[in-house]
C-alpha cells in the first residue's frame, strides 16, 4: 500500500519538502509498518525518525494502528512549542 | 460551567487579553505568556518562526484543556499559540486560566505547559539577527 505521509519542522526542512510517498509490503500497514518503510526509504533521515511518533486523522497512533486508505498520515519529530 | 478553548493563530498574539475569564465566579485568573527571547542556543536572533500541524495541535491542545479542567478543578483555560513569524519581544504563546483559587490555576498552568512541550506539534525555527557587518553594508 502507498501511504502519503507529512512532514513537518526540521523533518521537513531535511527532507526539503512537506511530504513523502511510502510504499509498504503489507496491504494493510500498521503505524510501524509506515515508519519502518520511511525510514528504510530516506536513511539519511534514519536517526531524526528514531525519535519520531506517526499521528494518524490529527491523533498520535501507537505501532500497531492500522492505516487505511484516506488516512491522514503525518511524522511527528520533537517538537519545541511554546 | 467549565470551558475550553485553543487557537492556533497568525502572528505575535495581543498579551493583555483575559477579560472574558472574569465572571464572577473566579477568584483568580492566571496568564502565562511565552515571549520569544533575544537568544536562541547562545546566538542572537531577530524572531522565531512558528510551523504548526494546525489541525492536530488545536485538537491537543483542547484536550490538554479539557484534561487540566478535570484535573485541577479549574473553570476555564484559553490556549492561544502563534504561527509564523514572531518577533523578539514578542509574545507567541498565551494561556489563561481561572479558577475559585490560586493554587489550582497555578498547577494547572504548570502541568499544561509541560504537556504543551511534549506533545503538540508545533515548531520553532530561529531568524537570526543580521551580523553587524551586514546592518553597515561593508564588512568590518
Amino acid at each position: 500500500m502507498r501511504v502519503e505521509v507529512l512532514l513537518f519542522g526540521p523533518l521537513a526542512d531535511a527532507a526539503g519538502r512537506d511530504s513523502l510517498s511510502v510504499n509498504t509490503d503489507a496491504t494493510q500497514p500498521t503505524a510501524r509498518d509506515v515508519l519502518d518503510a520511511l525510514t528504510q526509504a530516506q536513511p539519511a533521515m534514519r536517526s531524526m525518525l528514531t525519535a519520531c511518533r506517526l499521528a494518524v486523522n490529527h491523533a498520535f497512533a501507537d505501532d500497531a494502528t492500522l492505516i487505511r486508505a484516506g488516512d491522514e498520515v503525518a511524522v511527528i519529530g520533537l517538537v519545541s512549542g511554546g | 460551567m467549565a470551558c475550553a478553548v485553543a487557537h492556533i493563530m497568525d502572528g505575535p498574539l495581543n498579551p493583555s487579553v483575559t477579560h472574558g475569564h472574569m465572571d464572577g465566579g473566579a477568584g483568580a485568573v492566571v496568564t502565562f505568556l511565552g515571549v520569544v527571547r533575544s537568544e536562541e542556543h547562545g546566538a542572537r536572533i531577530d524572531a522565531l518562526e512558528y510551523t504548526t500541524y494546525d489541525p492536530m495541535a488545536e485538537r491537543i491542545l483542547r484536550a490538554l484543556a479539557a484534561d487540566a479542567i478535570e484535573r485541577f478543578s479549574v473553570r476555564s483555560i484559553a490556549a492561544e499559540h502563534s504561527r509564523g513569524r514572531v518577533a523578539v519581544g514578542e509574545c507567541s504563546f498565551r494561556l489563561t486560566i481561572a479558577s475559585v483559587h490560586r493554587r489550582e490555576a497555578l498547577d494547572a498552568a504548570d502541568w499544561f505547559i509541560e504537556r504543551m512541550k511534549r506533545d503538540a506539534p508545533i515548531w520553532k525555527r530561529p531568524i537570526p539577527a543580521p551580523s553587524p557587518a551586514v546592518i553597515d553594508g561593508a564588512a568590518i
